[in-house]
Parts: structure tokens; sequence; C-alpha cells
């Protein structure tokens, strides 16, 4: 393969990863705009969601030993695992919510991202003690399609991967900016006391948020486990680190900057593995989010301000 | 005339705080008990797996301690503290480990002699000695705490966590990609064992343990220490309200920056101490968890509270490395002993994290403050007490605070052409006005008219676009909030930005934070000289709180956040007064008094000027402006539409429309 | 990090736990009892391979207990955990605290672990000082029991960190050789998964490889909790290598296999004995698995009826197949009791001096064959074997014995 058919493929590769890292962002920019509060609970909503949708599909008969699904059985076999994959996660993150945050609503400072830690090492352990530590093999039903861009390939998983993530994205866009709920959420976002006054729910809209956040993180997840065909109980911090540093890169607070984000984390990931070595990787992904911060603080789309006045 | 002697009788809270003093003696002796515990642990328990699970929960108490001085007292989240740990570990490693072994030429031979290196089969062997790197890597640590804190001093609390977990993780990847240096995920060998006196440290686990318990003394005598000075309050008053702390003269940067260095050094020298009790280390020992953890301990301790801190660190991890698995085995052979099946197989080491994360979460819903709380509240006054009279202190107490009687003639504040925007919005448009020594001058509007913001651009905390700002004669525009605190301005907020965690008499020490000198080591070793400086900043703070007569004296171990709102009021004047500005700003001193209260602050104001300090007030209450007032100054929009005496601008046609128009009646 | 080792190899051993009953007196073995240790990380990310050695390990003691005991004495078991919830994973500053528990408890003769070479190298100077034998079933740094480190590791000079695997110094040089003579690979990209074990091997094989004339296109790291592995396999194809060489274990092993599957499709793939066993099978599946080169370091006795058995006894037992950990750890609890047993049928008190010098003299067949010692505490063996993974769809796909196809004996450097 030549260099730039490489370049290409990387390119190709970056852009699957990153729609992946833009749906789990968008979860924390969500839960960020409205509350101000850093989830990292949401890493383990989204490890826990390609669980529920694995076993979605195993329910359907599906092994990880690949079965070949083809025409309706395959769309119903997908729209299915979609429906408990983010049906299930979105529900986690409102109970989280419920339960863990809610209760501490008003108190300031690092409360609420502590007891997001607490809840994440709950999720962590749970799903060790019940599904095991093995990596699982992940159910496959889709058959292998590959179409040439140049030498480069690009296969049907990634085409699944851009098609869903480009229609929640746009679903989430019309969502925020036409539906009443949408829009008390942004006017919570710009101000939630003013929001309180006018008569905005704001128990009510966090809770969308959390459900919306959890909801795409249940979506990529199952992408996630049909794209690498594989999931463990391991696969929420490192994914999630990088959607977080996606959202952060973006704007936090930002849906586009998330998906933006998103994308650019995915591409740095792939070109600096290629032109420099994936041992690298996370430090310069790591590097970058310092730089972000300390140079561009509010990212590239963000309007939240991290400094202090 | 001491102020004992003034004060006993009618504020029995001050009689009560002047008794905790002489209540030390018997925390000494319950310390004393602890310590003596601590020291006989070892051989009471006799078994060298729990001494040296004593050891590490040691260790990691040390290491809390480091983070709460970052977190608990500067109010800097930090989730990459693992980082300085390895830094402080693989300082020690490397220097005291066959793992760099370059060729033996003559330049080590002055090293040889210093005993750090000696020549093994022509190649270097490092053995410097674990004494030495001790204070050598908690420098080294400290210099890191610095490199990484610098980047992040202008982010907000999530913001700043998120950059030092991705220091926490660039970290030991860098060791891990590094094996030239670290010996990479192998692991370092060969790391060499304290000597002491010729006594080698070996293996056995109770030597360690008493180093680590030596460690965890004199870093919880530090922090009690730093916590109870001049640094310790900057560090709480940053950490309770950035603004307000650059207000009262805390240069941010300065003392965010200790904090830094001062956690990553506690956590350097604890790297050092654990990686020569392992004698090896693999970069997975510092990766994300462990910062995570120690977070926990000090949230479950109590942030903030040195004990605190030292319990949870101790509870959390004796309860995984020694409790949870013996209880496993207790469960066990009661299954056995009763015959259940189910008993016999309970293995609770897996379910170690799962309990941490649920009491993590039970501490945060049910007991925020942890299990020692920091700040311990005070009970509420006696009947009598709240019932009292409401008296009045003197003003002679304040005679001697210095330069404020200092007669001086001309103006003392100079404004000239001063301009600020917000975006496209011009806040400020060109005012200019002066304020003469000794005098009172009110600036009054309506809301939106700039006030505020002429305030702050006087005080540093906003920067003007143009124009000057002249003080006694010095150029102040674009000086940092503290130097121009320390040439002699001070000022109140309008929303009140007192440090509310903290107690009265904090607050107002913290408002002597640039009049006096205490550093570092100071703080620590307490030389005469600082312990008489403490002692004459708590009678001052006392003589300006007694001012306000009964209403703050018997509170002043409360905290601020407890107090009624007029108190709150009095507490900044007071912290503002502790400043010894030649010139105060307040920003409407009087809102939410009622008709009462309001006439005894502004008679109160009034003392304040005849003792020769110069005011700005922004007032809303024009019955307190007429009263006080030499001069008023009228803001609209940004601009000044009319300045005079009082009388002349209640007549002025512009400030009738502009200003008083909107509500005809008022004064 | 770790080493898997496979099962291999004749069992006649097999039965040794009820040889051993026969001979015993059940009537009063009841009465005395000794003490084994296994000390694992069962919290945290190392939970899956720490529960296969657990369980092979006591899948030995509870077989002898069954049958009455050893010589006697009933085998008491105590589990250690050196993972902690502070480091997430395996702790070494855990595994030292175990240690000590070990020495200080006067019931324990032996032990079985660590799991973990980082975790060896904390516990090897108390394990010495205190006269304690383990044998690990997975770890695999050489410099634990290299003489050049002696002084560290075992300061008061008799062996005490014995394998039932061999260390990377042999397992990687050997596919290296094998590479480059019967595969005639001329140039291989090789990936680590950034643990101890597998950058030991990975790098073992990287300089053999050089001296048997191959082009070393790269060696980069992978990181095993990292899904994403297709950036580098991206890389690679794009240098055209005749071949891959990884070492490291199944946690990323498995993710490598699947996307090398379809980035890679046409080049020789191989890896030490982290690719061998049921949990890169199960893991990865087929056809992903399909070609790949494993190897194990111990001899294959081919067709072996015995070690069948002993899977579907353990698989009955846990309800899940073994994994390469558990036979390695399964044969070092059978060292383990035979020495109890060799010291008690001699006459002499059960101490673990008297245990750690019969360990040091065993020479026992195992599952994995004869096993003994050199006089550092490595394993004498040191055969690798070759396998290539090829679906056989009669058998499960986790099925080791019959997933994996043996090819001969990779080629020692002389």
């Amino acid at each position: 393969m030549s260099d730039t058919t490489i370049i290409v493929q990387q390119v190709i590769n970056g852009l699957s990863l990153g729609a992946m890292y833009a749906l789990l962002a968008i979860g924390f920019t969500l839960v960020y705009g409205i509350m101000e509060l850093i989830n990292f609970a949401h890493f383990n909503v989204f490890m826990i969601g390609s669980f529920l949708g694995m076993w979605a599909l195993e329910s359907l008969g599906l092994s990880g030993q690949s079965q070949m699904l083809t025409g309706f059985a395959l769309y119903g076999t997908l729209a299915f695992a979609f429906v408990v994959a983010m049906l299930g996660s979105g529900l986690l993150g409102v109970a989280i919510e419920r339960i863990a945050l809610r209760p501490l609503r008003g108190v300031a400072g690092t409360t609420g991202m502590i007891t997001t830690i607490g809840v994440s090492y709950i999720l962590f352990n749970v799903v060790l003690l019940v599904a095991g530590a093995d990596a699982k093999n992940y159910p496959n039903p889709m058959p292998v399609v590959q179409w040439k861009v140049g030498g480069a390939t690009f296969d049907l998983r990634q085409l699944l991967i851009w098609v869903v993530s480009l229609v929640l994205m746009i679903a989430l866009q019309l969502f925020v900016s036409h539906s009443r709920l949408g829009k008390a959420m942004r006017a919570t976002a710009q101000d939630s006391e003013a929001a309180r006054m006018m008569g905005v729910d704001v128990d009510r809209v966090i809770a969308t948020a959390f459900f919306l956040g959890s909801a795409l993180a249940g979506a990529s997840a199952l992408i996630f486990g049909l794209y690498y065909n594989y999931t463990s109980f391991l696969i929420g911090y490192s994914a999630g680190l990088r959607a977080f540093t996606a959202a952060v890169l973006g704007g936090i607070g930002s849906v586009t900057g998330a998906v933006v984000g998103g994308i650019l984390v995915g591409l740095i990931e792939t070109l600096g593995g290629q032109f420099i070595a994936v041992r690298w990787t996370d430090v310069i992904i790591f590097s970058i989010l310092v730089f972000v911060l300390v140079f561009a603080p509010s990212g590239l789309l963000g309007r939240a301000r991290p400094t202090k006045s | 005339m001491t102020i004992q002697a003034k004060l006993t009788g009618p504020w029995p809270e001050v009689a009560s705080w002047l008794r905790a003093r002489t209540t030390l003696r018997t925390q000494h002796a319950s310390m004393a008990c602890l310590l003596l515990v601590a020291l006989l642990f070892p051989p009471l328990i006799n078994n060298d797996g729990d001494v040296d699970a004593a050891a590490n929960a040691l260790s990691f108490a040390a290491l809390a301690l480091g983070l709460n001085i970052v977190v608990g007292f500067a109010g800097l989240l930090d989730l990459g503290y693992a980082a300085f740990f390895a830094i402080g570990a693989y300082a020690y490693g490397a220097l005291a480990s066959w793992q760099l072994h370059p060729a033996w030429s003559s330049f080590w031979v002055p090293f040889q002699w210093l005993d750090l290196v000696s020549e093994v089969d022509g190649a270097v062997h490092f053995q410097v000695s674990f004494w030495l790197m001790l204070p050598i890597s908690a420098a080294i640590a400290a210099f890191f705490g610095i490199l990484f804190g610098a980047p992040t001093l202008r982010l907000k609390g999530d913001y700043l966590a998120i950059v030092t977990l991705g220091f926490g993780e660039i970290v030991p990847i860098v060791a891990r990609n590094s094996p030239t240096l670290t010996n990479g995920a192998q692991g370092l060998n060969g790391v060499l064992p304290p000597v002491l006196f010729g006594y080698q440290f070996g293996v056995d686990a109770t030597p360690y343990y008493y180093v680590g318990l030596a460690l965890v003394v004199f870093l919880m005598f530090t922090s009690q220490r730093l916590k109870m000075s001049r640094i310790g309050r900057a560090w709480m008053a940053i950490r309770e309200d950035e603004i307000g702390a650059a207000a009262m003269g805390v240069d941010r940067v300065r003392y965010k920056l200790m904090a830094f260095a001062i956690g990553a050094a506690f956590a350097g020298a604890t790297g050092t101490l654990y990686v020569a009790k392992l004698q090896t280390a693999t970069p997975e020992m510092f990766m994300f968890p462990v910062s995570v953890m120690l977070l926990v301990m000090i949230v479950f301790g109590g942030m903030g509270n040195v004990w605190g801190v030292v319990v949870g660190a101790l509870i959390l991890q004796i309860l995984q490395s020694w409790l949870l698995q013996d209880l496993s085995g207790w469960l066990q052979a009661l299954g056995e002993l009763i015959n259940v099946e189910w008993l016999q197989h309970v293995d609770l080491s897996q379910s170690i994290e799962l309990i941490f994360g649920i009491i993590l979460v039970l501490m945060m819903l049910y007991r925020r403050q942890g299990l020692i709380p920091a700040s311990r509240r005070v009970a509420g006054l006696s009947l009598d007490e709240q019932a009292a009279q409401v008296s009045r202190g003197g003003f002679d107490a304040l005679a001697g605070l210095g330069s404020i009687e200092e007669r001086r003639t001309g103006p003392l504040l100079e404004i000239e052409g001063l301009t600020v925007r917000f975006g496209g919005l011009v806040a400020l448009r060109s005012v200019s006005l002066s304020v003469p020594a000794h005098g009172i001058v009110a600036v009054i509007g309506p809301n939106g008219s700039g006030k505020s913001t002429l305030f702050n651009a006087v005080t540093g905390l906003l920067r003007a676009d143009s124009g000057s700002v002249r003080f006694a004669g010095q150029q102040i525009a674009g000086m940092p909030a503290h130097r121009i605190l320390k040439l002699g301005i001070a000022r109140t907020f309008q929303n009140l930005r007192l440090f509310p965690n903290l107690t009265v008499l904090e607050n107002v020490l913290v408002g002597m934070h640039s009049r006096l000198r205490t550093g570092l080591v100071g703080a620590v070793v307490r030389p005469p000289g600082t312990n008489r400086e403490e002692h004459d900043a708590q009678e001052r703070a006392l003589e300006i709180l007694s001012v306000f007569g009964n209403r703050l004296v018997p509170r002043i171990n409360h905290v601020v956040s407890s107090l009624s709102y007029a108190n709150r009021r009095r507490a900044e004047i007071a912290r503002a007064i502790a400043t010894r500005p030649k010139l105060l700003l307040l920003d409407e001193p009087t809102a939410g008094m009622n008709p009462a209260e309001t006439l005894e602050l502004a008679d109160q104001i009034k003392s304040l000027n005849r003792l020769g300090l110069t005011i700005v007030l922004i007032e809303h209450k024009l019955d307190v402006v007429v009263n006080l007032a030499d001069n008023v100054v009228v803001l609209d929009h940004g601009e000044v539409i009319a300045s005079g005496p009082p009388d002349v601008v209640r007549r002025d046609e512009e400030v009738i429309r502009a200003y008083l128009g909107r509500s005809a009646n008022v004064a | 990090m770790t080493t898997r080792r496979a099962l291999i190899a004749y069992l006649p051993a097999m039965t040794f736990a009820g040889g051993l009953a026969a001979r015993s007196k059940p009537a009063f073995a009841a009465d005395k009892t000794v003490t084994v240790g296994i000390d694992v990380p069962l919290t945290g990310a190392d939970a899956e391979g720490a529960i296969l050695i657990k369980n092979g390990a006591m899948m030995a003691v509870d077989e002898a207990n069954a049958q009455g005991g050893v010589a006697g004495y009933k085998i008491k078991v105590i589990v250690l955990d050196d993972g902690t919830t502070s480091a997430g994973q395996y702790d070494p500053a855990q595994s030292a605290t175990n240690a000590r528990k070990l020495v200080a408890d006067s019931s324990v003769v032996a032990n079985v672990g660590p799991e973990m070479s980082g975790s060896g190298k904390a516990m090897a100077a108390i394990l010495s000082q205190g006269d304690l034998a383990t044998i690990t079933p997975s770890s695999t740094n050489p410099d634990i029991t290299d003489p050049k480190f002696a002084s560290q590791f075992v300061p008061k000079g008799r062996p005490i960190y014995f394998r039932t695997v061999t260390t990377d110094a042999y397992q990687g040089p050997n596919m290296a050789n094998y590479f480059a003579h019967t595969l005639n690979v001329k140039k291989v990209y090789i990936l680590d998964d950034s643990g101890a074990y597998g950058v030991g091997m990975a790098n073992a094989f990287e300089a053999q490889a050089k001296k048997n004339g191959m082009t070393v296109l790269g060696h980069d790291e992978l990181d095993p909790k990292e899904a994403d592995y297709a950036t580098i396999l991206t890389k690679i194809k794009g240098l055209n290598p005749d071949a891959l060489y990884y070492g490291g274990v199944s946690l990323a092993g498995v993710k490598l296999a699947k996307q090398s599957y379809n980035i890679l499709p046409n080049i020789i793939k191989g890896g030490g004995d982290g690719v061998y066993g049921a949990p890169m099978l199960k893991g990865s599946g087929f056809p992903a698995m399909e070609g790949w080169y494993a190897t194990i370091a111990a001899p294959y006795i081919a067709d072996n009826p015995d070690v069948q058995p002993w899977i579907k006894r353990y698989t009955e037992k846990y309800n899940q197949g073994p994994g390469a950990y558990s036979f390695t750890a399964y044969d070092a609890m059978l060292v383990i009791l035979d020495a109890i047993k060799r010291v008690a049928e001699s006459g002499k008190p059960v101490t673990r001096s008297a245990v750690r010098d019969a360990i040091q003299t065993s020479n026992l067949k195992t599952l994995q064959g004869v096993i003994s010692f050199d006089k550092y505490g490595d394993i004498n063996s040191r055969i690798v074997s070759v396998f290539r993974a090829h679906y056989n769809s009669q058998y499960p796909v986790e099925d080791s014995l019959h997933q994996y196809k043996y090819l001969g004996v990779a080629p020692q450097t002389s």
C-alpha cells in the first residue's frame, strides 16, 4: 500500500473512532452544560450499554461465532439491539441521577463529581461480578461488505457507525432546538436560576439530559461492540477518557463542539499512531487536552468559561 | 492594656476561646497516648504481614496529607496526584539501584568520595543514601508540582481536575516508555534498602513502619502548623473565595503554586519511602486509580482536616489489605461451623471495590463533611447573649492601627479618563474623579451605572482599558489586586465576599495577610518572632472586632456562614479594616440592614473617618449619603454626570432626571 | 506480566492425588493440617487470570483432600489477594504485605503465586528471609531468578522462587528461530501489550530475530485497556511485513486477533503462550484465530489421553474452561503436595524449610510433563512447542486441545 492510501485509511479509521467518541462525548457535554458536573459514571454507563446490547443480541440466539444475517432479519435485529442498549442505558442514567445526584442538588463544589466516581466504581464491579472478567466475543450479525476508496477499504460496520451517529446527532440537534423540553434544556444551560424562575422544571430537564446522554452512550456502546466484536468490563475507562477529552476539546457544554472534538480526537489518535507510535498516543491526546485548556480554555466551540472571571 | 484584661466578663465566648489555649495541654496528652500506641504496635501485634500492611497504610496516609494540602486547604482539585508519588519513587529508584550504569570515568570520582556512587565492574553504581534522597525527592516532586501547577492557575475547579488528570496519565506512560530510566514495565531491580547508622533495613517491615510513622507525624505536624498560619489562612481563603482572597491581598499565583509544590513534596518523599520498602517499582503502581483512591480517602476522612484525612487513609487502606480478607476467612469458618453452604464460599475480597463505591456514594449523600469534619460548628449563643443589649466598642482601640492617622493634604485617589469595556459594552466611559485625603465620597447612580465596576477597576480585580488611577501619587492602574491592597486600598463587596467556612476571627486574620510576614519556614518552625506576630495579629483582630461591640465579639469562633446578614456586612468591614487601609471602598455597606442598624453603621463609618480613614462608599440609601458624604459623585451609564456636595447634587437637574426622577420623592 | 502456559503433556501424574490417597491413611487425615498459600490479584483488572490460577491450584488441593489428604496431612489453603482498589489491579505493595503475612503464619509451608513478575520482585526477598518457597505459575521475568540479582531477590542464598513456566529467555528467541528458519520470515513487525511479560517476550524475540537476519520493521506497544488497534495495524499494513509477532496476554491479544483478521488477513501472525488457551479462543473466536501461531514453554505429547478428563473435571467443577494459567497452577500445587508428601514420608517434621528442599529436588510428572528445577529455581524443561490455531467445528471453540494443531518443537538457540 502506498503512503497516501495508508493515510486515507487512517483517516477513515479515525473518523469511525471519532464518531463513537462523539456520541459518548455528547453525554458529558449535555450534563456539564446544564449542571457543571463532570460525570464519571458516564464511563461505565457506556460499558454497561455494550453489555445490554450484547445480551439483547444473544437473546435472539446470536453468539460470538459469526452468524451473518441479511435483509429484514438484520435490520430488525439491529433495531432491537439499539432499542435495548439505548433505552437501558438511558434509564440507568436517569436512575443514577435520581438516586445519587438529585439529593446533592445545590451542594457546591466537587461533591457531585466525587459521587459519580463512586457510582462508576459500583457499576464497574457489579458487571465484573455478574458477567465475569473475561473478554466477550461480541455477536456480529453483519455481513462482511467492503468498498475500496482509492486503495483504502471502507466496510459496512464503519458505514453503520457513521450513519447511526449522524442520525442520532441530527435527531438530538432537532430535539434541543425545536422541542419544548429541548428549549428548556438550553435555557437551563444558559442560566438555571433564571430558567427555574421562568417556570422550567429543572429536575425534569436534568433527568432528560441524563437520559439523552446515557442513551447516546448506549448507542455508542453497541456500535463499539459490533465494530470491535468485543466487550469487557474494562472498556469504559479508556473510551470514556477520550470522549471526555473530545468534549473538552470541542468546548464542553456545546453539542456541536462534542461532535467536532470527538472526530478530532479520533483523527489525532490514528494519525498520531501512524506518524509517531501508538505507545505515545495517550501522551499526545492528554498533552493536547492540557494545551487546549491552558491556551484556549473554552475549547473550539464552547461558550462555557472554564476560567474564573 | 491587654485584650484579656479588656474583654473578660461581658463576652464569655472570648474567655472560652482563651481557655481553649490551655486545653491544648490535654490534647497534647491524648496525642502522646496515640503515638505511644503507634510506637508499640509492631511488638504488640508481632506479625510482620500486619506491620507491613500498617506501613503501607501509613504511606497512603502521608500521600493523603499531601493531597489534603492541595485539595483540602487550597481547594485545588487534583486528580493526578499519583504522578508526584511516581516522580518521588522513580527519583530514588533511579539513583539507588542498578538501573542506570554509565561507564566509569574520572567524572564520577568526586561523587564516589561523597559516597553517592561506587564503581562496579567498570560501571557506575548509584547508591545515593535514602535519607539524602527523602528531601531531594521532595524537592524534585515540588519542582514538578510547580511545573504542572503553573498552567492550571487560571482554571476553575473541575477544569483544573481535568488538567491534573491529564498529567496523572502522562507521567506513568512516560515512565513505561522510558525503560532506560525506569526499566519500564519490567519493574526496577535492586533498589537499595535504607541504612541508618550501619543498621540495614533489609526486608523486615518494622523499620519501614517506623520511618512511615515518623513521616506521617512530621507531615501532620507540618500540615497542622501550616493550616494555623498566615499561609494556611491564605490557602483557605483561596479555596473559599478566590476573588475575595485576591482583594484581601493574597497573591493567588504564589499561594496556589506553593500548595502544589508542598503537596507534591509530600508525595515525593512518600514515593521514596515506598519504593525503598518495596525495592521495586512498576509504572502500574501510579495510575489513575491511585489518585482516585487518595481522593476517596480524604473525602471519607474529612477534607481539610488533618486528623480526618489520616484516619480516612488508614481505615480504607487497612480495610482492604487486612480486614476484608480476614473477614472472608471468618465468614467461611462461620459457614463451616453452622454448616451454611454459601457462607463457606464467601469471598469479600473480590467485592472490595464495590464496597468502596457504595461507601463513597453513601458518604456523599449522608455525610459529606467526612468522618472528622474540618470546621467544627460552635454551639449557638445562649439566650442571654442573644438578648444582650446592643453595645458598641470604642474606636480608641483602632487608634494604634498605624498609617491611617498619618495626615496628608490633597487628593488621596485621583482617577482620570478611566474606561472599562466588556466586549462591546462600555461599563465606564472616561471617568474622572478625585477623593481628598480623609474625606468621605459617595458614589451613587442607578443600577448598572458602573459603580461596582469602578471599585473593581480601582482595586485591580478588573483591568481598565485606558485611563489612570493614582493613589497617593502612585500610578496603580494595571497592578494586581494584592499589590494594590498592600499600598492601602481595601474594599467590601456588594454581594459579600467573605470566606464562608472560616470563622469570623479567621476572616479578619486573612485581612491582615499583607501586613504579616510569616513565610513557609516560619509557619512550620514557629520561631519566637512568628509566635509574637501571630499573637499580636490575633489581639489586633479582636480589637477591630470590638469596634462592633457585642455584635461580633461573642461570635469570633463562628463560621461566617452562620452569621446574620448584617453581621456578615460588619465582619466584612472588620476584615477590610484589618488590612490597615488608607482608603476604604465600601460597596453598599448598609444593604439588608434595618433603619436602626443602618444608623449604627453610618455612625461607625463616621468614626472610622474621624480616625483618619479616607472612605468611598457606594450607597443607595440617600439619607446615609447626605449624612456621611462630603462629596457625591453620580454615575449614569458609565459616565460621571454630576459631582459636588450632597445638597448641590440633589438639586442638579440632570441627576434628578437620570436618577432621582425614577422615584420622585427619594430623600 | 504473566505467562500462560498451556497444558500439555502426558498425564500419568493426573492420578497423582488418587495414588496418594491410596497410600495414606484417611483415618488420621483430619488430625494434622498444613497450610499452603495462594497469592493472586483477585481485585481489579487482573482478576480474570487470577481466578484461573486460583481454581487450578484449588483443584489440586480439593482432589488431594477428597482422597484423605497428603501423607496424613489435611491441606488447608489461605488465599491472599494482592490486587487492591488503590492500584485498580495487582499491587506490588500488597504482594509484599501478603508475603510477610505468609512468612508470619507458621503453619504455611509453601505458596502458589504470584501471577505477576512485578509482584514477584516485591515478594522474593521477603520469602527468602523466611525461607518460604513459592511456585509461580505465570511470572516469567528472568531477573528474579537471575544470579546477577541474587543478592537482592534471594538474600539468604537458597532459591525460593520456583516456576512451572520458563522465563521469557526461551519462548521469544526460540519462536524467532522458528519464524526465521521454518517459516522463512524476512520482515517482521513486533507488538507487545506493555506488560512485563509481554515486553520481556517481545524484546527477547526482537533480539533473536535480528541475530537471525530478519528485518524488524518496528516494535510498538499496545495499551491493553484500549479497544482500538486498527491504527497500528493499518500502519503495519503499510510496511508490508511477512509476519507479526505479539508478546502479551489475551487481554490485548483477543482484540489484536480480531482486528488483524480484518486488516492483515494474509500475513503470518504468532505469539507466545499468551495466545494459547481458552481465553484467547473464546474471546476471539474463529475465523479471527485461524492461522495464529502460538508457543508453549513445555513439551507436547501428542494425543495425550489424560488431559481431556482433567479439563472435563475442571469445567464441571468451575463451570468454565481452564486457562493456560490453570494448568501451571495445578502443576505448581502438585509439586508442593508432592514435596509435603516426601517430607512427611521421610519422617521429618513438615517445615517450610524441609518443603523448600523437597521442592528443589522435585522430579514429578504433571500435566505439562516432568517438572524439575535448576539451582536457581527455574524449570529445567526448556522445550518450546509450536502450535497453529485451526478451527475444528466438532469441538467447542474454547477447547485448546482441539483448536490448536501441534507443529513441532521450536529450534533452540545454541
